[in-house]
């Protein structure tokens, strides 16, 4: 029995480390970063936030930065254990803030589904939700598989994502958009390329069976309406041009991945 | 005489048959590669195919854009340096570029094209272009009279401030707001609505022709204002004028193709290296060639880096500049050799 003492001893001992290591302040420079605090039910912890974060107003998160610079003084005097930045954050201002001796994390922007899942957990992880974190990954994987079995097989029908007009930006491989494509059976029309932004002709050549707008407003309308007017268009003729909700399809969560792919397989077939 | 009047018409049925083969240059290449003929054949056939929207409905309505803006900047900048007699005059140093960016700019942060439409962000820029032309034209008059010295001055100041509103606006907005503020001043030739375009192109045609009612003025203006006013030229109704056909063309042309830089500046100046300084043709030559100069330039933008787009201005500038610095290195090595 005394052979347990050192035992529990040192589980008691990585627990309290554990702890100590959680961040419980924590200020986000990344609004799909605060998107995930809220969907583990974290958000209690965030003292500071982007003025574009989906933040609640009745939390009354304090803004330390908005989409060109960070206020580093009100960021200093929220006194947070933790800031998370990202390659968005002018890299002068993270070396301002570790060298006011403030622990700064850069948040990598998820490339596919996988580390959406892998950078769910790590946040999990940082908050000390790590557990729960990978249980809402998990659910949601077991959503996926479910999804993916309602695919119809053999059609691969063309998509074109449209993420922005003026200049048209569509969604290209090595991003978690492309995956949208992937797990419903498409093909994307823009597999080959590297940069997003192409020419109408380049979309009226590819000729996709079905377009996906994933833009905020009357402008999502406005192009619904120009695409419509290309008779030609299989996704004109097949009437299969759909506006996204861009909250939903841009936010690199778990949760609203599945939504978001979910809706857009329902739509497609 | 007589061997004037045959220079300029060789010179305008040259620029002509230039447009003429950027037009079809312009139509001809892209995604799809056609042929001069198959362009006939496509458009005979009409609606249904793939070839025919894309002629009708994306490369013809571009082609019409670039040589109603290319010509309207190009015409702008001409009499601008006409009225001022300096030749860095251009449409964008009298804050034209800036009130119209600022116009949009303030248009997008509040949202308003989310709310009423895209067209309204050609309207506030418009808008945005005339607040800062009367401001600086009420800035500059003194009881009816212009102080053209002063009007350059007060333009640039305005300009100055209109850019650090916009960086303003720019600092306190969300990043998406931001990606559609900087693409905006990119500028583009990409424009769905094919009445915004008629409206351009005919403001553009119509001042060109309006433009010729001031040639002997112009003319006169050359030998300075002084001069213009003994050979009886009533030179503060010709500056006030020349000033507002010049501002309106650019207004309308930034507001809806954005801010495509250089054409204003760079094509007056080659085509007096070319044709001479006598408005009567200058006036005409320069239109024509910035059509020429901005439907080439699309046609650059849109298949360089294919199926990747490059902002219009990136072209105007990189291209228009080095143009502009071989013929004045061509133009000082002949002074050289004459000297």
């Amino acid at each position: 029995m005394k052979k347990i003492y050192p035992f529990v001893l040192l589980l008691i001992v990585c627990q309290l480390i554990t702890q100590a290591q959680e961040a419980k302040r924590i200020i986000s420079l990344v609004p799909w970063v605060t998107k995930s605090l809220y969907l583990m039910g974290e958000q209690s912890r965030l003292v500071g936030c982007t003025s574009y974060c989906p933040v609640e107003a009745s939390d009354h998160i304090p803004v330390v930065a908005n989409a060109m610079s960070v206020n580093i003084e009100k960021t200093l005097t929220l006194k947070p254990d933790v800031v998370i930045a990202s390659s968005l954050n002018k890299p002068e201002t993270i070396d301002n803030l570790r060298k006011l001796g403030i622990k700064v994390v850069l948040q990598p922007y998820p490339k596919s589904f996988v580390e959406i899942c892998a950078y769910f957990i790590q946040i999990g992880e940082l908050v000390g939700q790590g557990a729960k974190a990978k249980d809402i990954v998990d659910q949601q994987k077991v959503r996926l598989a479910k999804l993916k079995a309602r695919v119809p097989a053999g059609k691969n029908p063309k998509v074109f994502i449209q993420i922005g007009a003026k200049p048209l930006f569509c969604a290209v491989p090595e991003t978690f958009m492309e995956d949208f494509i992937q797990f419903s059976g498409g093909k994307n029309i823009a597999e080959a390329l590297k940069l997003g932004s192409v020419t109408r002709e380049y979309v009226l050549k590819q000729n996709p069976d079905v377009i996906f707008i994933v833009t905020m407003g009357i402008v999502a309308e406005e192009e619904k309406n120009t695409w419509q007017s290309y008779q030609a268009l299989s996704a004109t003729k097949n009437k299969k041009i759909f506006i996204l909700d861009a909250d939903k399809t841009c936010s690199p969560t778990p949760i609203l991945f599945v939504d978001a792919l979910e809706e857009m397989i329902k739509l497609m077939y | 005489m007589q061997k004037k009047y045959l220079h300029w018409s060789l010179y305008l049925a040259g620029l002509i048959v230039l447009l003429v083969a950027s037009v079809v240059l312009s139509l001809s290449v892209g995604e799809m590669n056609l042929g001069f003929m198959d362009i006939f054949s496509i458009l005979r056939k009409g609606n249904g195919s793939m070839e025919y929207t894309i002629l009708s409905q994306i490369r013809f309505p571009r082609v019409l854009l670039g040589i109603a803006v290319g010509g309207s900047l190009s015409l702008s900048g001409i009499l601008l340096q006409g009225v001022y007699r300096n030749p860095l005059v251009e449409p964008y140093t009298l804050g034209i570029s800036g009130g119209a960016s600022l116009g949009v700019a303030v248009a997008i942060v509040f949202g308003l094209q989310h709310l009423i439409g895209s067209f309204v962000l050609p309207i506030s820029g418009f808008a945005g272009a005339f607040l800062i032309i009367f401001l600086v034209y009420t800035i500059s008059s003194r009881s009816g009279r212009i102080n053209i010295q002063s009007m350059l001055l007060s333009g640039v100041m305005i300009s100055f401030i209109a850019s650090s509103l916009m960086m303003l606006m720019m600092a306190t907005t969300s990043s998406e707001n931001l990606h559609g503020i900087i693409f905006w001043i990119m500028g583009s030739l990409d424009e769905p609505d094919m009445s915004l375009i008629y409206i351009t192109l005919i403001l553009a045609f119509t001042s060109l022709v309006a433009s010729y009612f001031f040639v002997q003025p112009l003319n006169a203006l050359r030998l300075g204002e002084e001069k213009a006013r003994h050979l009886g030229i009533n030179t503060d109704t010709t500056i006030k004028l020349l000033f507002l056909l010049a501002s309106l063309l650019a207004g309308v042309s930034v507001a809806v193709a954005g801010v495509i830089g250089f054409v204003g500046l760079i094509i007056p100046h080659l085509m007096r290296l070319l044709v001479g300084s006598d408005y009567r043709i200058l006036l005409v030559s320069s239109f024509l060639s910035g059509s020429i100069f901005l439907v080439l330039s699309d046609v650059i933008a849109r298949t360089i880096i294919s199926p990747n787009e490059l902002p219009i201005g990136v072209i105007t500038g990189i291209v228009g500049g080095i143009v502009f610095l071989l013929m004045m290195g061509r133009s000082s090595l002949r002074t050289l050799k004459n000297n």
